[in-house]
């Protein structure tokens, strides 16, 4: 068939096309404008993409001019990407993610999250253990004017200041925990690009520090205000910490060993879902800063308050991991694809 | 449906575009973009970014210290969030993209969404390794789609934003056959010459139509109008239309009508 005739003949069709894709193509606009619509019905809307498809083809094949190819190939991008968005976010899924999504897809993901574990927890141990025995160690881990700043920090002889900083405000503080902590969340789980050495580096520096620093503190008697200041706020911090290590971990494992699988696919699956994790990841430390600034700091709270709310953070967020979406079934290695 | 766009697969395509096929079986060609329109999409956002973050800076100096924590919030949503939620709430463009006509997009063509969009932008920490981007830079080099390694991982692309083409006329001129016979890429390549050359210099029209002199036994501005009148032939005009593009016009929207009559 000759262009002119097969546009000739089609062209209707395009037009059409065109005007449902310029006046319904946004979601605002046609709820706006569903009175008074005299184009194409929306649900004739699937099969008359098709027909568009198959008329592109033909104009492909039959070496049409790239003009017309180009105009038949824009109305079908249009269409496309109309027909397989991804569905918008509501927040009955969201919610549910977090409550039951989440933890399964950690649970998922166990052998990641407890090497991840064991390179943030052996080494802070390790370190807190060595401090107690050898108190001068800690002099080689920091200098001596950052351990001045610690002990200010935590001065058990000053008890109307708030613990755990020198001057900054409730929020100020708020505002510092949410830059810095999700920061390194994120950077935990993207480093672990790097064949997963960059998390592993990141973990066990944290390890070291952290483990350094209690250790320090404990062995010069400023013991009490820093656990008093460190209670609360654990929970949530240090395991969105390991999750987001596991979550590196997976993700540099998937590039070193992709399996029966292209390394590339590989890597988008073990992306998607840390990606899903770090949403995770990014709640529990808002939670956690909210927690640390304006809870924690409490110096006049008396230690047996503190120490049971700690305590309860603890149950509650170990419980909610190991627990949360259990009625769903048994998670497995490939759990968490949809939600 | 049975139509399979065969010369897709056959002819090797010499540019950055993508080719993915749809679930309905076509071939849709996404035009990649490479580092360089990228990185001035980046340059615009960075600019835009330090001026709200000096805005907000602006504020708290106003407001005193209490301030400080509402802007290190500031500071985090410009790091982390500002990308990501352009991204997918306005269609895989960030003012800069949209700037330079870029658009984020699934690698199978649809939009971008939200899990997409939020890897590729926290793993641009790794793209920045070790400093000013220089990794992702290196690895979209090699990349026939110019993707960074965010891109890859989320399984994105970025890609020009098609314009709306010209309208699809030839010149008028007499219909006419080709002296030769002219194989299908050949034709092809008529039609398009004649779509595109109006919008050239005389010289250079015809210039390029001096190529065909050996067989068009014509040069100058004859072996022009031949060409005009050898794609009008293979596109099927019968109607010459000689008289400039009101006639044309006309004669488009007469075969409108015709068109839907025939369906109708």
């Amino acid at each position: 068939m000759k262009q002119e005739l097969f546009v000739r003949r089609h062209e209707p069709e395009w037009l059409a096309l065109e005007r449902w894709l310029d006046a319904r193509g946004q979601a605002r606009k046609a709820r706006n404008e569903r009175r008074g619509w005299d184009g194409i019905a929306d649900h004739e809307m699937p099969a008359r993409y098709r027909r568009l498809c198959q008329q592109l083809a033909l104009a492909r094949r039959r070496g049409y001019s790239p003009v017309l190819v180009e105009r038949l190939q824009q109305i079908m991008q249009r269409g496309h990407s109309l027909l397989y968005r991804t569905p918008p976010p509501r927040w009955h899924v969201a919610l549910e993610f977090l409550l039951s999504g989440f933890p399964r897809q950690v649970r998922a993901e166990r052998g990641c999250m407890l090497a991840s574990l064991a390179l943030f927890a052996l080494p802070l141990v390790v370190i807190f253990v060595a401090i107690q025995l050898k108190p001068e160690l800690a002099s080689s881990l920091f200098d001596p004017l950052q351990l001045a700043g610690f002990e200010n920090m935590y001065d058990p002889k000053d008890p109307e200041r708030k613990l755990g900083r020198d001057s900054e405000t409730d929020l100020a503080m708020f505002g510092y925990y949410i830059w810095n902590n999700v920061s390194i969340g994120f950077r935990t789980f993207a480093s672990g690009l790097l064949a997963g050495l960059g998390t592993v580096l990141v973990l066990l520096f944290n390890g070291v520090s952290i483990g350094g620093v209690a250790g320090h503190l404990q062995a010069v008697g400023h013991g009490d205000p820093f656990w008093r200041f460190v209670a609360g706020h654990s929970a949530p911090e240090l395991t969105a910490i390991v999750i987001a290590g596991g979550a590196g971990l997976r993700l540099g494992l998937n590039l070193v060993a992709p399996g029966r699988r292209r390394r590339i696919d590989a890597l988008v699956e073990g992306g998607i879902r840390g990606a899903r994790l770090c949403l995770g990841v990014f709640a529990m430390l808002v939670f956690a800063a909210f927690v640390e600034a304006f809870w924690s700091s409490i110096a006049w709270m008396p230690a047996w308050i503190k120490y049971s709310v700690g305590a309860g953070l603890w149950t509650l967020v170990l419980g909610w991991l190991l627990l949360g979406g259990r009625h769903l079934g048994p998670t497995g290695e490939h759990d968490g694809g949809a939600a | 449906m049975a139509v399979i766009d065969g010369r897709a697969a056959a002819v090797p395509v010499l540019d950055t575009c993508r080719e993915v096929v749809t679930p309905e079986g076509v071939a849709l060609r996404l035009p990649a973009a490479g580092p360089m329109p990228r990185a001035l999409a980046w340059l615009i956002d960075f600019m835009l970014r330090m001026a709200i973050l000096v805005a907000g800076s602006m504020v708290v100096g106003m407001l005193g210290r209490g301030s400080m924590g509402p802007y290190l919030i500031l500071l985090f949503s410009v790091f982390w969030l500002y990308p990501i939620a352009f991204e997918v709430l306005w269609g895989g463009r960030t003012p800069g993209k949209r700037a330079l006509g870029l658009r984020v997009i699934a690698a199978n063509g649809a939009p971008v969404g939200w899990l997409a969009a939020f890897a590729r932008n926290l793993l641009r920490v790794v793209d920045m390794l070790p400093f000013g981007y220089a990794l992702g830079l290196l690895v979209s080099f090699g990349d026939p789609w110019g993707r960074r390694i965010g891109d890859m991982v989320a399984g994105t692309l970025v890609v020009h934003d098609s314009r709306t083409p010209p309208p699809a006329t030839t010149p008028p001129a007499e219909p006419m056959a080709a002296p030769v016979v002219l194989l299908p890429h050949e034709q092809a390549a008529l039609v398009a010459f004649a779509e595109r050359a109006p919008r050239l210099t005389q010289a250079r029209q015809i210039e390029l139509a001096e190529l065909g002199s050996p067989w068009l036994q014509a040069r100058g501005d004859t072996a022009v109008q031949r060409l005009y009148g050898i794609a009008n032939g293979l596109l099927g005009r019968r109607d010459p239309g000689p008289h400039g593009s009101g006639q044309h016009g006309s004669e488009q929207h007469g075969s409108e009508q015709h068109g839907s009559g025939q369906h109708g």
